[in-house]
């Protein structure tokens, strides 16, 4: 019964409505717009340097230590211009005791910052004691523990006979430079420009599937509960009418992409736009094709799944709450494609790169931070195809017997029942 | 000659029968009435007319053939409970109605024109559906019912809601549509409505066919046996009379219905007998209505033996 001229009807109808409304050209507006004003007002909170006027008194029990300490601050501007203000004494570990009573006032009323203590132990150990209201502080942490290891080490290979130079290579910290290996390439210096493009494309399909998914469900409700479907089926078959809105829908979903990934297009393929070495992308056309062929499989499979809800039930609320295990099939590959940034090569994964639903969500972000061999990015998309076909065909025969029923909300035993339906 | 004929369609949902094994025949040509309260199954043996539903067993022929899908290009279908995109402009909705019945281009734009212009809407062809008032919402509904050009008309209570302007208006279009040779099908539950379009009658009762045939033949048969009474004075005797079948007050008249239609005049003696002061006393005349409580309300109680009644 299925018939293509009014399929194509109903597509024209859906892009028509859809492309032209006022909440898809909003939307696709705004939400690079949204996206890159959290991504600002996140850098803006950590350049707004909130430890302006930090107050810390040091205080060492070994008197060379806190001369090396008091040599290796000073170079510092931040302690220079005032920015953060150290007082320095040495004390042994009574005299410490007492010297906390004094200040506790002072630091319980924020006069004072914290207390470091620099026992003798430290240049056996290294361990330094931290005292403050709040002791978790790891702005002050991250600032002033280069400079103190400095003094430590300084003062340590003092009478060792190393020259200078030893002295600092002894002092520097580990850093890691990444290179990406691939099989077609020499290995590469890596920024965390791919880190952020697996970021943008999971963040990216979680939205736009629960934005497009939810808005496809009210406009099968809308069409249900104003009865406009009666009109319609008595003029094309459901299934006509369901390829048509999914189609239509999906779509539209992957112009509205198109656009959202145009900024990531013209950086990877022209240059007008280049990125500073840190943000370097390693994104082909190749992956922006297969995100967005994998993309439209994905929709298309969701907005079954959402026109489902829709027609099972008769109003806003009850849908809400029969969404639910929908959303789970999408936040929960959310999640893990976030933590695909720790190791995009655990099993997990890489299990889930192949399972169905959450494929569609990690396998882009595995495939933006490793490379993944050709054979598994093409099953991933078989298995999505064929889970699409499942779904179409479940949520066609639930989907066929919902539209025309009102009435009490039905169990999930009885939307199991509608299966067996000849309608 | 029979343009749609429905033969033994059954339909169940959930163990309950909405449409228990119902055949009967639009004539071509006709205005048809699908008559019944609600709940009846009316809308579900409409349904599978249209092909909506598929029917558990039985089939509806059209001309002798089975029908499929391609009949719904050939159906113009007025739902009960009205149904328009509220956030599209009129002529929109008219042409993507239009177009899922596989018609498209300038003819139809102009013949939409000439629709909105024929029921005063012509200048709110660019408005939201939403904007207009509930009786031009169903204007609106109503020609995007027939704008395709359809054979067969399906209506489903379309005056409910209308003006008086405006339900003539309608009954107009109708009646021009059954001149044109449309096959017209009205589904109601309003009996004195059913009386005055249809020519033909089908009453469907609890899912089952209680009655059919020629509205006039029906109304003949029937009215042989009932008696419309104006009357003063005391008739309590007449209740367990060998004579009565029944007898129901509508109000301003007493519909009597007699065992025996032969008997007319020995009633209209028994009550001269009885000094009633009769005022009318109509052998010749039933209304549907009265029909539709004489079976309905045997088939209440307990199952109608005599099967469809015939005529």
């Amino acid at each position: 019964m299925f018939s293509l001229d009014k399929t194509i009807t109903v597509i024209k109808r859906e892009l028509k409505d859809k492309l032209l409304s006022k909440t898809f050209v909003l939307m696709t507006l705004l939400l690079p717009i949204f996206m890159f004003g959290i991504l600002g007002f996140q850098t803006f909170l950590l350049t707004q340097e909130s430890d302006e006027g930090t107050i810390i008194e040091l205080v060492s029990e070994n008197e060379e230590v806190l001369n090396n300490i008091q040599k290796v601050f000073q170079e510092r501007t931040f302690i220079q211009n005032g920015y953060y203000k150290v007082g320095y004494s040495q004390k042994d570990k009574d005299q410490l005791q007492s010297f906390l009573e004094e200040k506790r006032a002072d630091l319980l009323s924020d006069k004072l910052t914290a207390i470091i203590f620099v026992p003798n132990s430290a240049l056996e150990n290294k361990d330094v004691e931290y005292y403050s209201k709040n002791p978790n502080n790891r702005t002050v942490f991250d600032k002033l523990r280069d400079m103190i290891n400095n003094a430590l080490v300084e003062t340590y290979f003092e009478d060792k006979n190393f020259s200078q130079e030893e002295i600092e290579f002894a002092g520097m910290r580990v850093g890691f430079n990444t290179f990406r290996v691939s099989t077609d390439k020499d290995a590469e210096e890596e920024g965390v420009g791919n880190l952020i493009a697996a970021f943008l494309f999971t963040f990216l399909l979680y939205f736009s599937l629960i934005f497009l998914g939810t808005m496809m469900m009210r406009a099968v409700l809308e069409e249900k509960t104003s009865k406009i479907v009666e009109v319609l089926l008595s003029s094309c078959s459901s299934k006509d009418l369901m390829t048509g809105k999914i189609l239509g829908t999906g779509i539209t979903g992957v112009i509205q992409m198109f656009i959202w990934l145009l900024p990531v297009i013209v950086v990877i393929t022209t240059s007008v736009f280049t990125l500073p070495q840190d943000f370097n992308l390693k994104i082909s056309m190749g992956m922006i094709g297969y995100f967005l062929i994998n993309y439209f499989i994905g929709l298309l499979t969701f907005l079954g799944l959402f026109a489902t809800v829709g027609a099972i039930f008769d109003n806003d609320q009850d849908a809400q709450s029969g969404i639910w295990p929908i959303m789970m099939l999408i936040m929960i590959p959310f999640f893990i494609a976030i933590t695909s940034q720790n190791n995009p090569d655990s099993a997990l994964i890489k299990i889930s790169s192949f399972v169905p639903f959450s494929s569609i969500i990690v396998m882009p972000a595995r495939m933006t931070l490793v490379e993944v061999p050709l054979w598994q990015l093409l099953a991933a998309v078989v298995i999505n195809i064929a889970t699409f076909f499942g779904i179409f065909m479940l949520a066609g025969k639930i989907y066929r017997v919902g539209i025309l029923r009102t009435g009490k909300k039905p169990s999930w035993s009885e939307v199991v029942k509608w299966f067996k339906y000849q309608y | 000659m029979i343009a749609l004929e429905v033969k033994n369609l059954t339909k169940t949902f959930d163990k309950i029968v909405a449409v228990d094994n119902a055949s009967f025949e639009v004539p071509e040509g006709s205005i048809f009435g699908l008559i019944g309260r609600n709940g009846a199954g009316k809308t579900t043996t409409i349904r599978m007319m249209m092909n909506i539903y598929i029917p558990d067993s039985g089939e509806v022929l059209l001309r002798g053939n089975k029908v499929d899908h391609t009949f719904k290009d050939n159906v113009g279908y007025l739902p009960e409970e009205r149904g328009l995109y509220k956030k599209s402009k009129v002529m929109d909705i008219l042409l993507y109605f239009a177009e899922l019945k596989g018609k498209k281009g300038k003819d139809i734009h102009k013949k939409a024109e000439e629709y909105l212009e024929r029921f005063e809407l012509l200048d709110r062809k660019n408005s939201k559906i939403e904007d207009l008032s509930k009786g031009n919402q169903q204007k609106v509904q109503f020609i995007s019912t027939i704008l395709h050009d359809p054979e067969f008309i399906i209506l489903d209570e379309p005056f409910s809601g209308l003006d008086p302007i405006n339900t003539n208006l309608l009954k107009e279009i109708i009646l021009d549509l059954k001149k044109q040779g449309k096959v017209i099908i009205f589904s109601t539950h309003l009996m004195d409505f059913a009386e005055r379009m249809c020519d033909h009658i089908t009453m469907i009762d609890h899912g089952k066919i209680i009655l059919k045939g020629k509205l006039t033949e029906i109304k003949s048969k029937y009215s042989q046996e009932n008696i419309s009474l104006n009357y003063e004075g005391d008739i309590s005797f007449l209740n367990s009379h060998p004579l009565v079948d029944k007898i129901e007050d509508f109000g301003n008249t007493t519909g009597i219905r007699i065992k025996d239609a032969s008997k007319t005049q020995e009633l209209l003696k028994l009550l001269v007998d009885n000094k009633v002061k009769v005022k009318r006393f109509d052998a010749n005349d039933i209304s549907l209505h009265e029909i539709f409580i004489s079976l309905a309300g045997k088939v209440e109680g307990e199952q109608l033996t005599a099967g469809v009644a015939n005529v």
